[in-house]
């Protein structure tokens, strides 16, 4: 029922969205089995709090909130396309704040935001990139197993992953799933509202 | 010299005497001098019997039974009794024979006794016996702390006369067998005692390597599959590929997918955002104005307008703006989500919170609707 919410984006996954599960207690010891149903205790947490009534509300109440200053903002500028990028960082620091900093990649991207700022004031100084790419500079370099590239490369599209050991970045990329999920239907459903609302009012407004 | 020849007489090669002598003021078994008997090739000295080999020293642990316990210690010699079936994990009674426990544990004892004078072996194997309770990790703690009382009592102990070259011979001797004990034991652990240890264990399957590296190559190997497996379910589509690489091939793809369909949605919100102030308060006063017809969907409340701007924009959109009178068609694709039903699934706080904020929204748009207050206040 509650993921009648979102019901114009395609229903992801066989989950209910359920209340949110209480806190379990971690056990010490892990053997094979366990260490299966510890990792599924935290991701099965992860997955459901990104699906809960309440998260979705707090986002799009949020959203919305964020889109009303950036207009506000872009007001001025008029550019579109300029927009759309503020729009999508707009977008991705709501999410961030609504994991409510537990996870790395919630932390690195609003922590990004204030790098750029501080990068602004020092772009005139500092023409190029000093640590551009370090990865590719040994091209005699024997090419990495493919898992371990692939790690790597999902490194990178998580954002503030990249140096992240393997099982915790397995971990916060299944978080970023489930949230970038939600972000998606969230956005579609706003999208939606506005494309809908908006031709009526230019009809009907004054 | 006299008493330096004996001492190194009794402790080099008089092993059978001194042990049969320190057995008898033990009061052991039947079973148990004859255990100690049984090698005379290795002139009876009790570095013999550690030097069983695993299976054997597996065997004693597993035997359930005193008659098979029998047959060990007669096998122990000579031939080698057809080693019994080794239970799985659960059925293991080992802590169940005390006998057992206690030869175990004596194997060691034997050894500080003879170092040591007997009061100390004494004190030693009082202290075992009463150890012994049907507990597994007691055993692996058990030569842990014999061996530290060993060493305790071997330091407190007045001048015994044992040369240090057998001495350590026995130690390090003793160290190994209870290390094939230890790693026997390893293999069939329980799980409930695992947790009563402070420290991670990992439980090694039968038939797997034991040594420390493969066993924590296997539990990060273990950690890995199991976060994969749930990445797998997850993203659609990965359940049926076979391996890591694919697999982490449809990951990355989907979490592009994601961030690409992030990007477009924020290009079209771009293309609405221009109207996004006057269309979201006249969403919200359509949204009332559905309110009229009776069916309520909470399209506005699920956009959860915060309470502040709610009450400014909307007395300003209140006097300005005429709500349009049309009904919603089922366009909007939420259901109706009854006030009741959000608010409980929600916390308590956040349900009041946004009971206010309809509550609010209705008070504001009662003038331009035609919904009553009674009704409004009976919704609260």
């Amino acid at each position: 029922m509650v993921d009648s919410l979102f019901p114009s984006i395609e229903n992801t996954g066989d989950d209910d969205a359920s209340p949110e599960s209480s806190r379990k207690k971690r056990r010490i010891s892990e053997t094979s089995k366990e260490a299966e149903t510890e990792a599924r205790r935290t991701n099965e947490e992860s997955l459901k709090r990104w699906r809960t009534n309440r998260v979705q509300q707090i986002y799009s109440c949020k959203l919305v909130e964020a889109l009303r200053r950036v207009r506000q903002r872009s007001n001025d500028a008029g550019k579109v396309s300029g927009a759309a990028r503020e729009i999508r960082e707009t977008a991705d620091r709501v999410l961030a704040a609504s994991a409510r900093g537990t996870t790395r990649w919630s932390r690195a991207i609003i922590a990004t935001r204030v790098r750029a700022r501080l990068k602004k004031h020092r772009k005139a100084k500092s023409t190029g990139n000093i640590k551009s790419r370090k990865a590719t500079t040994e091209t005699k370099r024997i090419k990495l197993p493919a898992v371990e590239r692939k790690l790597k490369i999902l490194g990178r599209l998580v954002p503030g992953c990249r140096k992240v050991s393997v099982p915790n970045l397995l971990d916060e990329a299944t978080d970023y799933i489930a949230a970038l999920e939600m972000q998606v239907r969230a956005m579609e459903a706003l999208a939606e509202i506005l494309a809908t609302a908006a031709p009526r009012t230019t009809l009907t407004g004054p | 010299m006299d008493l330096t020849g004996g001492f190194g007489a009794r402790s080099g090669g008089g092993g059978p005497c001194r042990e049969a002598t320190g057995l008898d003021s033990l009061h052991i078994g039947e079973e148990f001098r004859q255990l100690v008997t049984l090698p005379p090739e290795n002139a009876g000295s009790f570095t013999a019997l550690l030097e069983l080999p695993p299976t054997q020293a597996v065997e004693l642990l597993h035997f359930t039974d005193t008659s098979s316990s029998q047959a060990a210690v007669t096998g122990i010699g000579g031939d080698i009794a057809p080693p019994p079936p080794l239970h799985s994990f659960g059925t293991l009674t080992f802590p169940s024979n005390p006998v057992l426990m206690e030869r175990a544990a004596r194997f060691s004892v034997i050894a500080t006794e003879q170092q040591n004078g007997n009061v100390s072996g004494e004190t030693t194997t009082s202290s075992v016996p009463s150890n012994s309770s049907a507990n597994l990790d007691r055993v692996k703690t058990e030569p842990a702390e014999t061996e530290s009382s060993q060493r305790l009592t071997s330091d407190q102990a007045v001048e015994n006369q044992s040369p240090s070259p057998s001495q350590n011979n026995r130690s390090g001797k003793r160290k190994e067998f209870e290390k094939k004990v230890k790693s026997s034991t390893k293999k069939n652990k329980s799980s409930e005692e695992n947790e009563k240890l402070p420290y991670v264990h990992v439980r090694a399957r039968r038939g797997q390597a034991t040594d420390s590296h493969s066993l924590a190559e296997r539990a990060r190997r273990e950690k890995i599959n199991a976060r994969m497996k749930l990445l797998q379910e997850l993203v659609p589509g990965c359940d049926k590929i076979q391996g890591t690489a694919l697999v982490l091939d449809e990951i990355i793809n989907h979490v592009q997918s994601l961030q690409r369909q992030v990007e477009m949605l924020s290009m079209r919100l771009a293309a609405v955002n221009p109207r996004i102030d006057f269309s979201l308060d006249t969403i919200l006063a359509s949204e009332n104005g559905s309110l009229m017809d009776g069916s309520f969907n909470g399209t506005a409340m699920q956009l959860a307008w915060p309470h502040q701007v709610i009450e400014t924009e909307q007395s300003y959109h209140h006097r300005q703006l005429q709500p349009p009178p049309p009904p919603q068609p089922q366009q909007w694709p939420y259901d109706g989500l009854n006030q009741p039903a959000w608010g409980r699934e929600e916390d308590q706080d956040h349900g009041n919170d946004h009971n206010n904020l309809m509550a609010v929204s209705e008070n504001l748009m009662v003038g331009s609707a035609n919904l009553h207050p009674n009704q409004v206040k009976m919704e609260l």
